[in-house]
């Protein structure tokens, strides 16, 4: 039995290659095939990843910044729902891209931990910054 | 009054001195093969003449085995075993009297074809090539064994027009009764094309024998050997047992994957009692796959390509239809999954809609669906299907992400979702259930895990399989904390301790494709039901001291 561990997560390099991959295939293809099962994946499960935002990647810290392991991290948009993941050992989040049709901008990254309160989100990735794969966030708790 | 009842008593404890202590057994023997010598874990199964029930026991240590008092009825008996790389040389039938224990003796001899012995696990294990060519074999069990497979002699390019051919079959298909999918999918020819090669590496395609050494399990031991199995022959091979559950008087439901009707089946005596529902979409497939009770007791099937629900009240033996309303309803509309266990919280029953990816939420009332894309935010390259689903007392709904690695929530009052990633990627969760303590246990198909979220903690735990390439279906979690899960693949019930990860593989008499399973927590010890989905029967295990 084990607890929550990151998940997969494409470097820049391997997003860019999967990305122009699929560009690829879906020009071929004219379209992206769709799942066939009750089912599964057609012949394989290609992981596809055409129309994705940047994926979302941080640390949980404390104000000594150590790193914190197992916080709830949060990555939401308002009122439209969200993505709930938990640090790692690292105290990493990993979260893959939202479709690009969602603003960056309007991504939220928020961080609990029993025990700690949420004392700021810094974006490391400038919010005007256009085309890139990650977007980088540290999240800082406090003790108390 | 009093008197009498002791009277009573006194006689009853003199007219069976012991019998409490040492039951005596209908039926009892060993099982030896003359080149091992006495063989442990050998399934011995018993049908009489005539009936559709098959009881099964396991021979233990020395090949030692007792059928329990009260499961053989007098009658003359058909034998049969299980034990891979073994056949039954004798007897093949035995007489069983009342009141007379019946004592046979069974010899084995080696089989000749341990290739027609072998579970889709043994085959997996079997072939050779990477985790990733194999992968794309697990759909082909859906229908038909991966023996099917390794017995062509295809090539190649032979394999390309059956495998299209195969992408135009409905997943509700068996090979008792094959439907077409009623709108065309795509044919991925670049990726077919590697699943050819492969293919034609794995079976005869270049000789008589097959390139691999067959691998195969182990027979049951120990704690796997004490079990009592019940199999009940259904009277068609085009009745396909999908999801299988109790009621509260003693009887068995089953929704039937490729034919209109739902199924009630009496274990007491074996009676069997169809009850049909109409075609919605003359021409396109038949069948229902999810069948779930809501809180009155109601059950509820979701119908597939027949597009839409329907709901039986067990009282008055009646159906309710609810078609997809024609803005949501095409070729590919598929309804496979649901929950109404909380819908009348507040009016809605929870479905999906499978080409679409979505949720679909039910407005009884109006009969009208909602579609619910869970995955607006998500990237759309990617493959999502909302399937396994539960909901809780508010009826906020929880499902599996099948096509890729998440369990998703959506709050039923503000209709937002919130994704969880399992932490293991492409997970590909599939069914699921929720505890009376509201935690979600749930089958890990692709990644030969079983697994858990706490919607109180939002946390996940995960535990392995024992048996790599089982690809669980389902798992429920008993009473006593026992967590059990099915699979199409191993012919295997698996019954794992969550406390210590500790578990224990219970052998089936014959192949068994399982899809939903559950496990009646009102006997004692509980008792475990589950389909055949390939197989048109249901099979009850129930666990000896």
């Amino acid at each position: 039995m084990k607890f929550l561990t990151a998940k997969k997560f494409p470097t820049p390099k391997e997003y860019l290659r999967a990305c122009l991959a699929v560009a690829a295939a879906a020009a071929l293809a004219g379209a992206v095939s769709a799942p066939v099962w009750a089912g599964g994946s057609s012949f394989g499960d290609d992981d596809e990843e055409a129309d994705e935002g940047p994926a979302y990647f941080g640390f949980v810290r404390d104000t000594s910044g150590n790193s914190i392991p197992d916080a709830k991290v949060t990555v939401g948009i308002k009122n439209r729902g969200g993505v709930v993941t938990r640090s790692d050992a690292l105290g990493t989040y990993r979260v893959p891209g939202f479709g690009k049709d969602v603003d960056t901008k309007e991504v939220d990254v928020s961080c609990e931990k029993e025990g700690y309160k949420q004392l700021k989100t810094f974006r490391r990735t400038p919010a005007n910054a256009a085309n890139v794969p990650i977007v980088e966030t540290e999240c800082t708790l406090q003790k108390g | 009054m009093r008197t009498f009842w002791l009277v009573a008593g006194s006689v009853l404890l003199f007219a069976s001195p012991g019998a409490a202590q040492s039951p005596t057994p209908t039926l009892a023997g060993q099982v030896s093969a003359a080149d091992a010598g006495a063989l442990e874990g050998v399934l011995v199964s018993a049908q009489r003449d005539g009936s559709p029930i098959t009881v099964t026991v396991v021979s233990g240590v020395n090949g030692a085995f007792a059928f329990p008092p009260g499961k053989l009825a007098a009658g003359h008996y058909a034998l049969r075993i299980r034990a891979t790389g073994y056949e039954l040389d004798g007897p093949q039938s035995v007489d069983v009297a009342d009141g007379r224990p019946a004592q046979v003796d069974l010899k084995l001899h080696k089989t000749s074809d341990l290739a027609a012995q072998l579970t889709n696990t043994e085959w997996f294990m079997s072939f050779p090539g990477t985790a990733e060519q194999k992968r794309a074999l697990i759909e082909c069990m859906s229908c038909h064994t991966l023996e099917r497979i390794a017995r062509s002699k295809h090539d190649a390019d032979a394999f390309m027009p059956v495998l299209k051919r195969m992408t135009g079959y409905a997943n509700n298909t068996i090979q008792a009764k094959v439907q077409r999918r009623p709108a065309d999918v795509d044919f991925p020819e670049d990726r077919a094309r590697k699943v050819a090669e492969y293919l034609s590496t794995i079976n005869l395609s270049k000789g008589d024998t097959w390139p691999y050494k067959l691998q195969t399990l182990p027979r049951p031991s120990g704690a796997a050997t004490h079990v009592v199995i019940t199999e009940y022959d259904l009277p068609r091979k085009t009745i396909a047992p999908h999801d299988v559950r109790t009621d509260a008087n003693g009887f068995v439901w089953y929704s039937n994957f490729v034919e209109n009707e739902l199924g009630r089946l009496d274990p007491r005596t074996g009676a069997h009692k169809e009850f049909a529902y109409p075609v919605l979409k003359p021409g396109f497939p038949t069948g229902s796959l999810a069948l779930e009770p809501d809180g009155a007791g109601n059950l509820w099937l979701a119908m597939m390509f027949q597009a839409g629900l329907a709901k039986f009240d067990v009282k008055t033996e009646t159906f309710q239809l609810f078609p997809v309303q024609k803005e949501l309803n095409n070729d590919s509309t598929q309804e496979s999954l649901l929950t109404p266990s909380h819908w009348q919280v507040d009016g809605k029953v929870w479905t999906n809609d499978v080409r679409k990816q979505s949720v679909l939420r039910l407005d009884v009332a109006s009969g009208k669906y909602e579609l619910i894309n869970p995955f607006t935010l998500t990237g759309r390259g990617k493959q999502h299907s909302p399937y396994g689903m539960v909901s809780d007392t508010a009826n906020n709904l929880y499902f599996m992400d099948f096509g890729d690695e998440n369990v998703g929530r959506v709050d039923a009052k503000t209709g937002a979702p919130t994704i969880y990633p399992t932490p293991t990627p492409r997970s590909r969760p599939r069914r699921t259930m929720m505890d009376a303590q509201g935690r979600v246990w749930f089958a890990e198909f692709a990644a030969d895990k079983v697994g858990m979220f706490d919607p109180k903690v939002e946390k996940f735990s995960e535990w392995d399989v024992p048996t790599p390439h089982t690809y669980p279906y389902d798992v429920f979690l008993d009473r006593t904390g026992q967590l059990w899960s099915g699979n199409m693949s191993s012919d295997r019930v698996l019954r794992l301790d969550p406390a210590n990860g500790k578990s224990v593989e219970y052998l089936l008499p014959r192949p068994t494709n399982i899809r939903r399973i559950f496990v009646d927590d009102s006997t004692d010890p509980v008792t475990f039901w589950a389909g055949n989905n390939h197989g048109a029967e249901i099979i009850k295990l129930e666990l000896l001291p």
